[in-house]
């Protein structure tokens, strides 16, 4: 995969990817035991990160990556045998958006093959992007890309299945609070504008149905950590999102009431792949529902970051190609910030798969007037192999 | 004062009436089962959108009118989720999507 692979050491490697688990002190033991029985000269911990966060979180994660590292390696040294393989730790994928367990795989096989390693040791209860269902897990991705993978014997608590998360008080207030708002919200404010008895009455109901549901629900519904002041944050901007994205529907849903009713059926339609610069759930979700909302595109499939965009006619297209919906979306998740990026179209992450253009990898040369805006988080992509 | 609204309710009415019936007109026009996925899904949306606003009008101001503007926002969650659903369960039966000068289907 890598032009400039190394030998294998001598004594061989092993790369374990490492992360926070109930079994990654065992995840270690077992590594450094067949280190020792198979006299391995390198043993590699690299602990990929993903910025779900960007701004000031990411401070926090990196601290929280690297002690996390510090720990491995004191555990590491503390069952090397006598004639101890070196060991490595790294910080990986760092510039890059990891989303699902395929991407993950994707820079561990890097690391590895730029090192000559061949065999990964994972551990059972770390799943990177593994929050997603549907998706092959990271172990299977590795397996595919040629790597010797074997997963650690960890004695482990009861395996959670993958439904439910655990929640905790923020969770449980949260969806409480939705829950009795929208009641009452249902109920028409009598809490509010009736009188005393209404107001005991909707109280009572509603505390008791809000409590019904958040009790049995809290860690199924909201399965990322909560952070209020993010959140709050987050739906102020999509307030303001929402009006934008009204005006472009009527916008759109204008022209294409034109094309459907003129005569000729002006149509060109055509599939195209869209890498995007969002990740997780709720972001990917909101982009994929906006280009949908919008008449002329459909989001027809996901894969990780890609979107399969089934597009009607060229304008449409290029509304994609430029990524407005894709910045209004990074807006909302992310701030003022990170809504400065350059588009698809520039990045190169836009490529349409039928009609003139296909599969031609979109040409450098004629975008380079173009001046694209400086910003850390937005390294290109590297290139789409074809 | 009640002309104008009357008045307005009907425009959005119309108005409504009018996008959905582009819509059923696109899900008979265009050629195959993407670019119907397209209109059948989001003409719909704004001739829905339109109905509402018409609705929230006639209410005047009332508790009813919250009611309808959730019905907005469920119609604008779940309307592309169907065509996703659509176009995604006919990705995966590898339909390749029709192209100019290609046979309707």
């Amino acid at each position: 995969m890598a032009d400039h692979t190394h030998d294998p050491p001598p004594g061989g490697a092993l790369l374990v990817p490492v992360g926070e688990s109930v079994t990654l002190r065992q995840t270690v033991a077992y590594t450094m035991e067949i280190a020792a029985a198979e006299e391995i000269s390198e043993v590699h911990f690299v602990s990929p990160v993903a910025w779900h966060d960007v701004g000031d979180v990411e401070l926090a994660v990196r601290e929280r990556t690297q002690s996390l590292l510090d720990r491995v390696s004191v555990w590491a040294e503390e069952d090397a045998p006598a004639d101890a393989p070196t060991i490595h730790t790294a910080v990986i994928g760092a510039e890059e958006y990891l989303f699902s367990p395929d991407d993950y795989a994707d820079i561990l096989a890097r690391y590895a093959d730029e090192r000559g390693i061949k065999r990964i040791i994972v551990d059972p209860e770390y799943s990177p992007g593994g929050n997603v269902p549907l998706l092959r897990p990271m172990e299977v991705a590795l397996a595919v890309r040629g790597f010797d993978v074997i997963e650690a014997p960890a004695s482990r608590p009861v395996r959670r299945s993958r439904l439910t998360r655990p929640g905790g008080i923020a969770q449980f207030g949260l969806l409480f609070g939705i829950s009795f708002l929208f009641y009452q919200l249902l109920g028409g404010f009598v809490i509010v504008t009736g009188d005393s008895f209404d107001f005991f009455y909707e109280l009572i109901t509603g505390t008791i149905t809000a409590g019904l549901v958040a009790g049995a629900l809290y860690t199924v519904t909201l399965s990322n950590r909560i952070r209020l002041r993010t959140l709050g944050k987050q739906l102020l901007r999509l307030g303001l999102y929402v009006p934008y994205l009204v005006y472009e529907i009527i916008k759109s849903n204008i022209l294409i009431t034109t094309i459907i009713l003129h005569p000729k059926l002006p149509i060109e339609p055509r599939m195209t792949r869209v890498r995007s610069a969002v990740w997780g759930g709720p972001a990917l979700t909101t982009l994929g529902n906006s280009i949908t909302l919008t008449p002329g595109t459909l989001t027809v499939r996901t894969e990780g970051q890609d979107l399969y965009v089934h597009s009607l006619f060229q304008s449409a297209r290029d509304g994609v190609a430029d990524g407005a919906l894709e910045r209004a979306v990074r807006f909302v998740f992310y701030g003022r910030r990170a809504a400065a990026i350059p588009t698809p179209r520039e990045r190169g992450d836009y490529v349409e798969l039928q009609g003139p253009n296909a599969e031609s990898e979109p040409d450098a040369g004629a975008e380079a007037d173009v001046e694209s805006e400086p910003d850390a988080e937005t390294e290109p992509v590297e290139e789409e192999p074809k | 004062m009640n002309e104008i609204r009357l008045g307005a309710i009907f425009v959005l009415l119309a108005g409504g009436v009018f996008f959905t019936f582009v819509s059923a007109v696109g899900v008979i026009r265009l050629p195959d089962v993407y670019t119907r996925a397209h209109t059948a899904s989001q003409t719909d949306t704004l001739g829905a959108g339109l109905v509402v606003a018409a609705v929230v009008l006639a209410y005047g101001v009332e508790t009813e009118v919250i009611k309808a503007l959730l019905l907005l926002v469920f119609i604008f969650i779940t309307n592309p989720t169907a065509a996703h659903a659509v176009g995604r369960a006919a990705y995966e039966e590898g339909i390749e999507p029709w192209t100019k000068g290609d046979e309707r289907r």
